[in-house]
């Protein structure tokens, strides 16, 4: 008998596979119920805003690019330099994504780019709304450079889109050539691969090789560039990605 | 944790479908590859439904081997 509201009845119900089954009337229920299908994606709200994203992006040739990496790899000092070389080429913005303080926000500032620091609070990683809310701030202007710089983290941001052209993830000498392997979702969600810090290659047990051919195997479309943002080495392959990439933005608005 | 933000979308969503009316139970599919851990949703739940017509609602989760990410059905009260 079911202790919540003393009736016996068993309750019948059809799955969602078609199976039909009966259980005793569960005490968290007092009524019959009805069985809805809903087959919805979990992330279908994010991926709604994100479009809406893509579409502000492509209607002002704006190149958006998702950065993302472990903490500490970089981020922050690669997008420093690329604004001091590239802003007398390209308007850059910059949305600085991080869960507290605006310490990143105010190193790209004094590099000379407009950011808007987007705290993510106890949130892990970026989401399309967030990323929306940072636009209306920041106000890019048409055929920028927007970088997103998302959270130091290897493993969330891979769900969630955020309107980007592509992600960028960035992996330092100073970690393991494993990581491709480790995190497989963020480096097959990801265009291209930067290798940072190469600058410290003399002083590491990193293989060049072996973490190439671990990037190949979880995804085999990814590109690779190696570089430093402390020496400026290597610099300039990834600035004719950014203008490659920014040429197919404009492009991409009228196909 | 992207598991608590996940859940606030599947209460979410498992609200704005039901109208208003109490929901018992929701069935979840969750792949193998979609980089979610089904006891991390779990946890989260009870307190994201806290509050709204979820609340007390029962959460079967499926395991797929994919990268499924999807609320399949719902059961909610019976219009009187």
């Amino acid at each position: 008998m079911c202790g919540h509201c003393g009736c016996g009845e068993k309750h019948e119900h059809v799955h969602a596979d078609g199976t039909r089954h009966s259980h005793a009337h569960h005490d968290d229920h007092d009524h019959p119920a009805t069985l809805v299908e809903l087959q919805t994606r979990i992330l279908a709200k994010n991926d709604a805003l994100a479009a809406r994203n893509r579409a502000w992006f492509a209607g002002r040739e704006i190149l958006a690019v998702n950065l993302v990496s472990s903490p500490g790899a970089g981020k922050t000092t690669l997008l420093e330099r690329t604004i001091r070389d590239l802003q007398d080429q390209h308007a850059i913005g910059v949305l600085e994504g991080d869960q507290a303080t605006t310490l990143d926000g105010d190193r790209i500032r004094a590099a000379g780019a407009p950011v808007v620091q987007v705290n993510t609070g106890t949130g892990c990683h970026l989401e399309a709304d967030m990323v929306a809310r940072g636009l209306s701030d920041l106000r890019p202007p048409s055929r920028s450079v927007l970088f997103i710089e998302n959270v130091g983290n290897l493993v969330c941001p891979a769900m969630f889109d955020l309107g980007e052209r592509a992600k960028v993830v960035i992996l330092s000498v100073t970690e393991g050539e494993d990581k491709p392997l480790k995190y497989p979702h963020m480096f097959r969600a990801a265009s291209l691969m930067l290798i940072n810090k190469i600058d410290l290659l003399p002083h590491v047990d990193f293989d060049l090789a072996r973490v190439m051919a671990n990037a190949r195997e979880v995804n085999p479309e990814m590109s690779a560039l190696r570089l430093s943002a402390r020496t400026g080495e290597g610099m300039e392959q990834w600035y004719d990605w950014l203008r490659r990439e920014l040429t197919a933005a404009a492009e991409a608005a009228f196909t | 944790m992207h598991e608590l933000a996940l859940t606030r979308d599947i209460v979410a969503i498992v609200c704005e479908a039901a109208g208003g009316r109490r929901i018992h139970k929701v069935t979840l599919e969750v792949g193998k590859m979609s980089c979610v851990m089904p006891e991390a949703i779990e946890f989260c739940f009870d307190a994201v439904a806290q509050g709204t017509r979820a609340e007390g609602a029962r959460l079967d989760i499926r395991r797929t081997d994919g990268e499924e990410l999807n609320v399949t059905t719902m059961e909610i009260e019976e219009t009187s």
